[in-house]
């Protein structure tokens, strides 16, 4: 009769235990699973963007059927709260402890800027979309890319077709977002404006999440601007949007919001709010792509509403990285990132081509004019896309980005 | 910078100051009787909007503001006769954790009813556009506000101090067994004063709703300036609450048009100045 011995009991129990947990680490180290992590932000200024942002990546991971090089996709989020520190500790902490090589994220250059040199020491693949230029500039690696426009290309197609239909507005005033963000824009802003003549009569920053904006307001009316130009970002736009028409500024004034997110702040706007309302964008839910198309149809068959800039900029990365991983057959960060380079191909804004010294995506932007409540043809028929172009690029001479290292 | 720069920016702190004042006035309300601070004050301003924007649809935008009064003020008295009374015996920590509890659960429930997306809400028609004040243009609505918010703080002031009811709400903020032992119902005035506290921030939230917009975490925005108020005006003071709050008010405007970034960062140098050079408050007592 065999009995069981104290000795037995454990060691039997011991390799029971280790072989449940080697289980998964086996799964994982035989990398069974895709694990790509959004970090996205769900409290803090951003709040509100984050669920939108999630919405486009599962859309675009949704549409691979969880799939990609036969393998099976795990999509997980963090929370970055809008915050630099938050944002890296818990990208550091996913790496870790999901094994995620894949990041796309956050929403906010300053929370970027972060990010990518936290990418940069563990190799994972990162791709972002934002104003900032020095993530495809002076903050350039391998393994990081930008999604939206360079700011330079943006503010130039913004400001030289704003002028090109309003040749007279040389007074502008700028309300600046005081980071990263607001800094790359309103410096390309000045620059285009060069240009056209404009003369820049007043130019204030402000914090991220200033919700008090009757006393820049007061300032910007006392300069009798013919464009009051918003260099701002979330809630800070739809905030002095709504100061300057309860002075009395706008609609008198050209309200220019020159990097907005278009649809999201349109639909928290009232429509007597959006008159003489001019955006500059990366993503509207008009742009006339097959892809864009594509993606309007499913986000709105979902969620009723036509997405903006926010989801179509999270789909739109994660579906050009779920394309990459095919091209290369590989979701190790160094071959996305090589299937990545030089890349020209057909996407959410049409052509694109990934250029391989800045890792900058070169791509089209968009200037929009909202419309008067009376030419709305339905309830989310909010504006006209005025100009779409990619061009100006931005000259080699002017990017900081020199050396771009190695894998 | 000219006369009539800094008129608007002093406008528009005492507009703002206003705002603070009536949150603060509510926050002391409540400290006062109470001891402890409500973090649920900032999440019940939010939702006295979204009622507004609701409630406007049917009844217009003072229909629309009475009921934000109403709802958040009815609302607050379920919250001190269901949940706050039940924990008076036990230590103040519960009592916090209970406001921020409900503080996180009235977030999410304004995200589940009127979503996560922010909403614009107009002024009454007759309230929009600019008025000439001499020295400078100003929006008719933001100095409705303003004399709204003044008619409602002194008013509060003169209730609490002229009244009745006000000595027995000031009995028993000054000595809560003392007041119950003469025979007052000290139950009833906590609940009535948690619904009056509660109230007015809902109407704060109602009133400024066409000035910010409507946004789920619109609270979380006012409620450190709220605290601000209380704190450098003087805990339970109403007179300290009311001065406090057109001081920051002021200070975050003029701020802002003298340098921009340092707007928020000079309400708390505010506070903290204050705290050093008079603990207990510019009216508070030791």
């Amino acid at each position: 009769m065999s009995t069981i011995t104290r000795r037995h009991f454990l060691t039997t129990t011991i390799a029971a235990g280790t072989g449940l947990l080697g289980v998964p680490a086996l799964g994982t180290a035989q990398g069974k699973e895709i694990v790509m992590l959004g970090i996205w932000p769900f409290t803090g200024a951003f709040a509100d963007v984050g669920p939108l942002l999630d919405r486009g990546m599962r859309l675009a991971i949704d549409e691979w059927n969880n799939k990609v090089i036969g393998r099976p996709i795990k999509y997980i989020t963090r929370d970055d709260e809008t915050k630099a520190s938050s944002a890296t500790r818990r990208m550091e902490e996913a790496i870790d402890s999901e094994g995620v090589k894949i990041v796309i994220g956050p929403w906010s250059s300053g929370m970027a800027l972060a990010c990518t040199e936290v990418a940069k020491r563990r190799k994972v693949f990162y791709y972002f979309s934002g104003g900032t230029e020095d993530i495809a500039g002076k903050r350039c690696h391998r393994y990081a890319f930008n999604w939206a426009a360079s700011p330079y290309t943006a503010m130039h197609v913004v400001v030289d077709n704003y002028m090109r239909l309003n040749p007279t507005h040389k007074r502008w005033y700028l309300f600046v977002s005081d980071f990263a963000f607001g800094w790359s824009v309103e410096k390309y802003t000045r620059e285009a404006g060069s240009h056209h003549g404009i003369e820049f009569v007043g130019a204030d920053r402000m914090p991220l999440g200033t919700r008090e904006y009757s006393g820049f307001v007061s300032k910007a009316a006392a300069a009798k601007p013919d464009v009051l130009c918003l260099l701002n970002a979330g809630q800070d736009v739809l905030v002095s949007i709504r100061e300057a028409h309860n002075f009395g500024l706008a609609p008198k004034v050209t309200l220019l919001n020159s990097w907005g997110v278009g649809t999201e702040d349109f639909l928290q706007l009232d429509p007597k709010t959006r008159e003489n309302f001019w955006v500059g964008t990366n993503a509207y839910y008009g742009m006339n792509t097959p892809v864009a198309k594509k993606m309007t149809e499913m986000y709105q068959a979902k969620y009723n509403v036509p997405p903006g800039y926010a989801p179509c900029a999270a789909y739109g990365m994660t579906r050009l990285t779920l394309r990459a991983i095919e091209k290369a057959n590989s979701a190790e960060p160094a071959d996305i990132v090589k299937a990545l380079e030089g890349w020209e191909t057909q996407d959410w804004p049409g052509k694109v081509w990934v250029n391989p010294k800045t890792h900058q995506t070169v791509r089209d932007y968009m200037l929009l004019r909202c419309k008067k409540p009376d030419q709305m043809k339905h309830a989310t028929d909010f504006a006209d896309i005025v100009a779409v172009s990619g061009q100006p690029t931005m000259p080699d001479s002017m990017n900081e980005c020199k050396d771009i290292g190695s894998l | 910078m000219n006369v009539a720069f800094f008129a608007g920016a002093i406008l528009n702190g005492l507009v703002t100051g206003m705002l603070y004042a009536l949150m603060g006035v509510g926050l002391s309300l409540i400290l006062g009787l109470l001891n402890i601070p409500n973090f649920a004050h900032g999440v019940l301003y939010a939702l006295g909007a979204y009622v507004m924007i609701s409630a406007g649809k049917a009844f217009g935008f003072l229909g629309g503001a009475l009921t934000a009064l109403a709802v958040v003020g009815l609302l607050g008295a379920v919250i001190e006769y269901f949940g706050v009374r039940r924990l008076y015996r036990v230590h103040s920590d519960y009592i916090l954790l209970l406001s921020f509890g409900l503080s996180l659960i009235l977030t999410e429930s304004i995200i589940l009813v009127w979503g996560p997306v922010g909403i614009t809400s107009q002024p009454p028609a007759f309230l929009t556009g600019g008025i000439d004040l001499g020295v400078t243009v100003y929006p008719k609505y933001r100095l409705a506000v303003m004399f709204i918010t003044t008619a409602l703080v002194l008013g509060c002031y003169l209730f609490v101090t002229r009244t009745r009811y006000g000595a027995i709400l000031r009995a028993g903020i000054e000595d809560k067994d003392m007041a119950a032992a003469l025979g007052i119902n000290i139950r009833r005035v906590f609940t009535l004063t948690f619904a009056v506290g509660t109230g007015l921030a809902g109407l704060g939230g109602a009133l400024m709703s066409p000035v910010r917009g409507l946004l789920p975490t619109m609270g979380i925005d006012i409620l450190p300036f709220a605290f601000v108020v209380v704190v450098l005006g003087g805990l339970g003071s109403l007179p300290g609450a009311i001065l406090a709050g057109l001081l920051v008010g002021v200070v975050q405007s003029l701020m802002t048009a003298i340098w921009a970034p340092g707007a928020d960062a000079s309400v708390f140098a505010l506070m903290t100045l204050g705290i050093i050079a008079r603990p207990q408050g510019l009216l508070g007592r030791r």
